[in-house]
């Protein structure tokens, strides 16, 4: 008596494609998925409970390593709000770096979403391109924080150091060369038909099911929902700049992957806006050197690349947190994967983990 | 035409075969790092170090253990000063804490080591040799 | 030059050498054959070496990196490091393995890669064996290389190779039917499936001029036939690690490797033959412009892989059944009323 059966597969930890160490347990029909279910926890390492044992500025290089591909994003939502909780007024030329940095971290954790979904995908010489332009955004940084990926830069009142003279010169030579880039990437992958039929109409995430799991960044703003936590609850200085926010229309894979190479355009813009106007002044708030914040309890929120990033921080006035939570947006966003892997074929799933973008430092804390 | 974004992208990579390469080729050539580079190990300058232990105290993972003496004038001295390289995060704030800019790092970026323990530095023989030999346990 | 430098002249002056010490001329067509299948070894071993070579620094090229060049002078020496690497690998067998199965795998896909260079038209009067039925003999011996990846596949015991096992059968199998009629093509223009015919014919005009469409068509079967990018789900890197070969090491994997790049040079020397016009050529020796002309096709197959990501099964049948099927068809029927219109009018 023949009968087809599904068979289970396991995606696992040690797989080229998961972004890192992700396990997927596929049950599959053939070649199609009938239930997928994500595990994750295999790169925990505490971070939330370390903070209950470091003062508030000691716990800013630990921040870096939660995301670690948008560093300077998760020191800013850290240190802001901590400045909300206790008061602080941050110099202008400050936050002006800070938005500066942080765009210039979005142009290059959107790099590296281009690169690792062309390589998922099989375009490997797309994924060099990527990352060869990623270099000139990792020599800026370097410039001026000495670090390349884990920067400790945004402080609580400021930031770390000024910028040193060639900084605003070489910037402006990567804005100038950059359209170029955008160029040669639209035409090696944008423009190619076989990229094309893989990511339109795949893995469908529509409005409704994007707001009931909690996705946020531009997975939700690819499913045609206009929420920018830079427009809508506004943070910093981003008031004063002139950028529109991408948007999608189907949330399938090709949105996801369009409204981020639109993003990088935006971010482009923002950061030439802010060093047209870049005013002078201190770089540091006259913060006490030991921070003792008044108790109470704050949560704030940030546009990270990969979404929204909360830090929500419960001090009972000494000189180390009471308790620390991260709503780290990967961790939300994985959990539209068992919704909508349903249907799909195996490429499929790799390439909706693509265009998801999870970072599993940040997924799993 | 149907498949015209597809022979654009092979003019792509077609013109980057032709044209320059970007690779450096270590260890003949090497890229020098910047000024503020934060990496290779802390080198301590003896001379203008108060033994203060803000360093220590501001390192979020403990990588920095001194003890200090009081010597003759009151005025304190450094008996040991070693620094666990393999438990620091290079997040510059015991650089940043020092009042005397005591503190630098070396920018070496190649110290792999064969054993755990040579990842514990003591930083006070290396000031004293003041040369390149490290002090190693 | 062509002529005196050419196979065959080389191939009779071996074999006056020979009659001289050999009285019985049976003994020296028995060991000029087996000179010949030596030479087509010697070829294919010394394809793979160059072929991986090639790859790595075309890849490196394209991608703005100057790949290797450390082994040896310009890196030429990195192939051989790396089959003394694969040599001297331990061989593991997965538990649950098939046995007998698991093992014949790789020879089973290496002979049938090394058989079709039996057909090939080195130069004038330089084929190891001139059937009358040259490309069919092609079409019949490169397809029996499906049932080995089926045999790795299952006797692997490991999912993802069976994954990429059914795969391969899949997309060889529908590749199979467009590439057999882009060459029908080829011989409704010649009358004859002998392969020196074949090049015979296109003295005047290759048949790239002739037959474009069948040409297209056939670049595109025959990169879906040798598994190679935007057709390689098969060896999907980033989804099945490896396919079918993922749990083979060392000297196994090499005969896998080794299979692989024969099938390439084997079609690029069919689509030499079939439509640029085989060895002949002006000025220099047949199989100088031979090895030339294939270069020129493992260029353009090199080329493809490292500018395009891959399909999806289920496009890569569409494609291949519903849109490559019927535009060889329709180069057939217009080829048909072509010959008729042309003999029509004189």
């Amino acid at each position: 008596m023949l009968k087809t059966q599904t068979y289970t597969l396991n995606m696992g930890p040690q797989h080229p494609s998961t972004h890192g160490v992700l396990q997927m347990v596929l049950e599959l029909d053939g070649e199609r998925v009938v239930k997928a279910v994500p595990h994750m926890g295999y790169l925990h390492r505490g971070i939330e409970k370390l903070a209950e044992s470091r003062t508030y500025t000691q716990f800013i290089p630990y921040t870096d390593r939660l995301d670690y591909v948008s560093s300077m994003g998760n020191n800013l939502g850290y240190c802001q709000t901590v400045e909300k909780l206790m008061n602080i007024e941050v110099p202008e030329r400050a936050e002006y770096l800070r938005v500066i940095m942080t765009e210039l971290n979005r142009i290059a954790s959107h790099l590296l979403f281009m690169s690792s979904l062309a390589i998922d995908l099989g375009a490997t010489t797309g994924m060099i391109y990527g990352f060869r332009d990623r270099e000139h955004i990792l020599d800026l940084f370097d410039m001026v924080c000495g670090a390349r990926l884990t920067y400790n830069y945004i402080r609580i009142g400021g930031v770390m150091a000024d910028i040193p003279a060639q900084f605003i010169s070489q910037t402006q030579k990567f804005l100038e060369d950059f359209p170029e880039m955008l160029k040669e990437y639209h035409n090696l992958l944008t423009g190619n038909e076989i990229l094309y039929y893989r990511l339109k109409d795949t893995a469908v995430i529509d409005g409704k099911l994007a707001m009931e799991v909690g996705l946020t960044g531009p997975c939700l703003r690819a499913s045609g929902i206009d929420y920018d936590i830079r427009k809508v609850d506004s943070y910093g200085v981003y008031d004063r700049f002139d950028f529109r926010v991408p948007l999608g229309e189907n949330g399938d894979n090709w949105d996801r992957y369009m409204v981020r190479m639109d993003e990088m355009v935006e971010s482009a813009k923002i950061i030439s806006q802010a060093l047209a106007k870049l005013p002078d002044g201190p770089i540091l708030a006259n913060v006490p050197k030991v921070l003792k914040p008044p108790v109470g309890e704050m949560y704030h929120r940030i546009e990270n690349p990969r979404g929204e990033l909360g830090y929500y921080i419960v001090s009972d006035g000494t000189t180390k947190p009471y308790r620390i939570h991260v709503r780290r947006p990967s961790f939300v966003n994985l959990q539209a994967l068992g919704p909508v892997c349903k249907g799909l074929m195996i490429a499929d799933v790799v390439a909706i983990l693509a265009t998801l973008d999870p970072l599993m430092g940040e997924v799993d804390c | 035409m149907l498949g015209k974004g597809l022979l654009k992208g092979m003019r792509i990579t077609f013109k980057r075969f032709l044209g320059k390469k970007v690779t450096v080729q270590y260890p003949e050539e090497k890229i020098p790092m910047s000024p503020r580079f934060r990496g290779g190990e802390l080198e301590l300058d003896m001379e203008k170090c108060i033994a203060c232990g803000l360093c220590a105290m501001a390192c979020p993972n403990k990588a920095i253990q001194l003890t200090s003496v009081m010597g003759e004038n009151k005025k304190r001295r450094l008996a040991s000063y070693i620094y666990h390289s393999g438990r620091c995060l290079y997040c510059n704030l015991c650089v940043e804490a020092c009042p005397t800019k005591a503190l630098n790092w070396d920018r070496n970026y190649e110290n792999s080591r064969y054993f755990r323990r040579q990842l514990d530095v003591d930083c006070l023989l290396s000031s004293q040799q003041s040369g390149d030999a490290e002090g190693r346990f | 030059m062509q002529e005196s430098m050419g196979l065959f002249t080389i191939a009779t002056i071996l074999r006056e050498i020979m009659s001289q010490y050999v009285s019985n001329p049976q003994w020296v067509d028995l060991f000029m054959a087996l000179i010949n299948i030596g030479g087509i070894f010697t070829l294919i071993s010394m394809a793979a070496i160059v072929l991986v070579y090639a790859e790595r620094k075309i890849s490196a090229y394209m991608q703005m990196r100057i790949g290797p060049n450390r082994v040896g002078l310009w890196g030429t020496l990195q192939s051989v490091a790396d089959m003394i690497k694969l040599m001297s690998k331990e061989d593991i067998m997965p538990i649950g393995a098939d046995k007998w199965m698991w093992v014949l795998a790789p020879v089973l896909l290496f002979i049938p890669s090394a058989l079709v260079y039996a057909v090939f038209p080195f130069d004038q009067h330089a084929i190891f064996a001139d059937l009358n039925i040259g490309i069919f003999y092609f079409l019949a011996v490169a397809s029996q290389s499906t049932l080995p990846f089926l045999m790795a596949g299952w006797a692997s015991n490991n999912k993802y190779s069976l994954l990429g096992g059914m795969r391969t059968v899949a997309q060889m199998l529908s590749y199979e039917v467009p590439i057999a009629f882009s060459i029908l093509g080829v011989v409704m223009l010649v009358g004859s499936m002998r392969m020196s015919d074949i090049v015979a014919a296109q003295q005047d005009v290759w048949f790239i001029c002739l037959q474009p469409v069948a040409f297209v068509v056939y670049i595109i079967a025959a990169i879906a036939e040798t598994n190679r990018a935007p057709f390689d789900l098969v060896e999907s890197e980033s989804e099945l690690i490896a396919g079918p070969f993922t749990e083979y090491s060392g000297m196994r994997w090499a005969l896998f490797f080794l299979a692989e790049y024969a099938n390439l040079l084997a079609a690029s020397a069919i689509a030499t033959t079939l439509f640029l016009g085989g060895w002949s050529g002006p000025w220099l020796p047949g199989w100088l412009w031979f090895l030339l002309k294939v270069g020129l096709m493992i260029f353009l197959f090199m080329w493809l892989r490292w500018t395009f990501p891959r399909l999806r099964v289920d496009q890569l049948m569409t494609f291949g059944w519903k849109i490559l099927l019927p535009v060889a068809l329709g180069n057939v029927l217009i080829t048909g009323i072509g010959i008729y219109t042309y003999k029509f009018l004189g």
